[in-house]
């Protein structure tokens, strides 16, 4: 990463449309007016049998058939259903032969193979991964499916970041999704001290985390393209924000526990490709697992690599309301900073009542919305397995 | 839109593959891979045994797939020479660890563990449930088991993908370097079988792989900076919707017919007419259905046959893999060292 090219001459890529599907909400502005009025998808658990596990709670999309049993392809049901309004805001069409479709994701589809394994649901191979179901609803080849834990999605725009600034292509779609798998929420389930009912990001009494279900997808262009629209329709989207960078790395410490080390070098890697100081950052999108160690983890190296400027940026976690999305809420985080980013309000953490002290001076919003404008975010994601990912975002032209 | 006329396929330059490690069933080693490759499948070749090759420190816990990967991975570091010492544990990394990206495909890989925590759930509840499979129950696994064992810091990719999958993390593993995010990546096919793996491909055992292989790609710059022999260049890579797109697509930006052809899945037979008279070999048939592994092992294999003396035939071989009946077919050309200077 240290050799990675720096800000300066590199083609500027912006975010031409937006897409997401969330406990809180069907789309991207339903999630974002949930979220800055404090609403949260937290509810008992619905997608499994509650008596065999300690842990009742869980942020999932209430969308299953009226008996309330699982099905199979609800991860990629949302998946499309994001990219289907992403598309749809950048005014590209739904024919995507041509553009690289980015997938982001903890899970994959694990949860219909559990279905198909135990209970004998249909499902098959080919759609533990999300490109045959990209093919068959917009004629996409170019798919990938990257599994990189709770990064994932960020991981794929850093991926795709990279596809436009080499030339390859001009216009790519990422996204990010993930489902409860019982597997994942009963072994989280299991190591938890005790039973979290809520999850509280950087609270002193949270007791972990709790799973939450979604989707996010962006359109993301180089701006050279994007002015021409290149729909062939002459008409351009609005943009709705820029990508300054996208850092990534790898702790290579430890499979689940995280590294305030690796953390921060990220941190300081997405100033530096961005060609921007910590005190430049207005808005952090904290990862905010509720978990107890990665908050600690996390606000540690935000407090080291912002130093004395630690209490300038507003600061929030939107996991108090969506719950963990896992591999999409990197994204999804993303896609809320340039809401935040556009309509001048960002919504609060929910459920925090003493931060911890490594948070402590963190100017964190804290149960209201906050009016601001802030122009510049720093988006973070950290994954199992040490897999760290940054973003910086900044405000479209005004 | 003007650019994407050229975005399936890649021209690269200067990305080498200095190092191959295979942790493969009657296979010795990298060296052995081109013979092995024409030899009928032997279903007496005895399973890779992790422990033997690389020691029990570190493999309880770790998946199957996880311990065949770090087999093929420390084989390919050495084989690159990036291990200070075969006689150290695990050898001292001879490069700065955040120098190295590792890019690992598997599409099967946890399977077994996904299923029997779910099995285990329903048996006996949550408490049943040993937490020692926590790790694994994430899909990545693999690769971050991979960057601790060795200290890897660079990013870290896991690309799950399909048919296409390995020749995918090859191409991804290529990108980050060109991106200029690490100087090199490591790259690792990996698949296994169990009765998870059975059921859902509705295969038994006998005809699947359980095996692993490892390629360091290195920029060229940083190869030689260490003094670094390239084994073969990467040359392009597309993804299309069908073989003979894909094929088509890679001919052209590849500028002719290559000397060899690593057909998808079952396609020694098939089309494209375009490429009739070119030696083709399909691995599956003698290393099983390698589902993420397969463009991996291509790829290491047309490796080791274009470092050999050139016998007349045009120093490019053709990987692919995905066949019309899988979601695309990916493929890569890659280049005999001298061919690519």
């Amino acid at each position: 990463m240290s050799t990675h090219s720096p800000a300066e001459d590199r083609p500027e890529l912006v975010f031409t449309g937006i897409g997401a599907v969330a406990s809180v909400g069907g789309s991207a502005d339903e999630i974002f007016s949930a979220l800055c009025a404090g609403r949260s998808g937290l509810a008992e658990l619905r997608s499994f049998d509650r008596d065999r596990y300690r842990v009742r709670h869980a942020y999932e999309i209430d969308d299953r058939p009226p008996s309330g049993e699982d099905e199979p392809g609800r991860a990629t049901r949302w998946l499309l259903a994001a990219i289907e309004e992403a598309v749809r805001d950048a005014g590209l069409g739904e024919e995507l032969a041509e553009v690289p479709i980015l997938i982001g994701t903890g899970l994959r589809e694990l949860r219909s193979a559990e279905l198909g394994w135990r209970d004998g649901a249909d499902f098959d191979a080919g759609r533990l991964h999300f490109g045959t179901a990209l093919r068959e609803r917009f004629g996409a080849v170019r798919t990938h499916t990257f599994s990189n834990a709770c990064s994932a999605s960020l991981y794929a725009l850093a991926m795709g970041s990279d596809l436009l600034l080499s030339g390859e292509t001009d216009t790519v779609v990422v996204a990010g999704v993930d489902t409860l798998t019982e597997s994942m929420y009963g072994l989280l389930d299991r190591v938890h001290m005790e039973p979290p009912e809520q999850l509280r990001p950087f609270d002193r009494d949270r007791r972990g985390v709790l799973m939450g279900e979604g989707a996010a997808a962006v359109v993301l262009r180089r701006a050279d393209a994007a002015t021409d629209s290149g729909t062939g329709t002459g008409s351009a989207a609005p943009v709705r924000g820029r990508l300054r960078s996208v850092a990534v790395n790898c702790d290579a410490y430890h499979v689940t526990a995280p590294d305030p080390g690796g953390i921060a070098e990220a941190v300081r890697a997405a100033h530096r490709e961005a060609g921007v100081k910590p005190e430049d950052i207005d808005l952090v999108m904290l990862h905010g697992t509720g978990t107890l160690l990665n908050d600690e983890a996390e606000a540690t190296a935000v407090g080291e690599v912002f130093g004395p400027h630690v209490s300038r940026p507003l600061m929030t976690a939107v996991k108090s309301m969506t719950g963990h999305t896992s591999g999409g809420s990197g994204l999804l985080s993303l896609i809320v900073a340039l809401q935040a980013l556009e309509g001048g309000r960002v919504p609060p953490v929910v459920g925090l009542r003493q931060p911890v002290p490594e948070a402590e001076k963190f100017r964190l919003v804290r149960d209201e919305q906050q009016l601001a404008e802030p122009a510049l975010a720093q988006v973070d994601a950290f994954g199992f397995g040490g897999v760290n990912a940054v973003a910086v975002v900044e405000r479209a032209a005004l | 839109m003007s650019g994407t006329s050229t975005t399936g396929t890649t021209g690269t330059t200067g990305i080498l593959i200095t190092g191959i490690g295979t942790a493969l069933p009657g296979v010795e080693g990298p060296s052995d891979l081109l013979r092995a490759a024409g030899l009928p499948r032997d279903p007496a070749a005895p399973a890779v045994d992790p422990a033997a090759l690389i020691g029990k420190r570190g493999l309880r816990y770790k998946d199957r797939a996880s311990q065949l990967a770090l087999c093929a991975a420390r084989a390919a570091l050495l084989d690159a020479g990036l291990l200070d010492g075969e006689a150290a544990a695990d050898g001292a990394l001879t490069v700065p660890g955040t120098s190295v990206a590792v890019v690992v495909s598997s599409n099967l890989g946890n399977l077994d563990t996904v299923c029997e925590v779910a099995d285990g759930i329903r048996a006996e509840g949550v408490t049943g449930i040993s937490p020692m499979g926590l790790p694994n129950a994430s899909s990545n696994v693999i690769a971050s088991s991979v960057a601790i064992r060795h200290g890897l810091r660079g990013p870290n990719l896991m690309v799950c993908n399909g048919a296409t999958s390995g020749v995918d993390a090859v191409h991804w593993g290529a990108a980050m370097l060109r991106a200029g995010r690490a100087q090199r990546a490591l790259v690792i096919g990996v698949e296994t079988h169990n009765r998870q793996v059975e059921w859902l491909l509705g295969r038994p055992a006998g005809e699947l792989l359980d095996g692993a292989v490892a390629l360091l790609l290195e920029r060229a710059p940083a190869a030689a900076g260490r003094g670094a022999a390239g084994i073969a260049a990467l040359g392009p890579y597309a993804r299309e919707a069908g073989v003979e797109e894909c094929v088509r697509r890679l001919l052209t930006a590849s500028g002719g017919r290559p000397g060899s052809w690593y057909v998808p899945e079952g396609h020694r037979d098939a089309s494209p007419a375009a490429l009739s008279g070119v030696a083709r070999t399909d691995l599956t048939e003698r290393f099983g259905s390698a589902s993420g592994a397969l463009g991996v092992l291509q790829c290491a294999t047309a490796a080791r046959g274009l470092a050999l003396p050139p016998a007349g035939e045009p120093g490019t071989a053709l990987v692919t893999s995905g066949t019309d009946r899988d979601d695309a077919s990916a493929g890569m050309v890659l280049l005999a060292v001298e061919a690519s200077a």
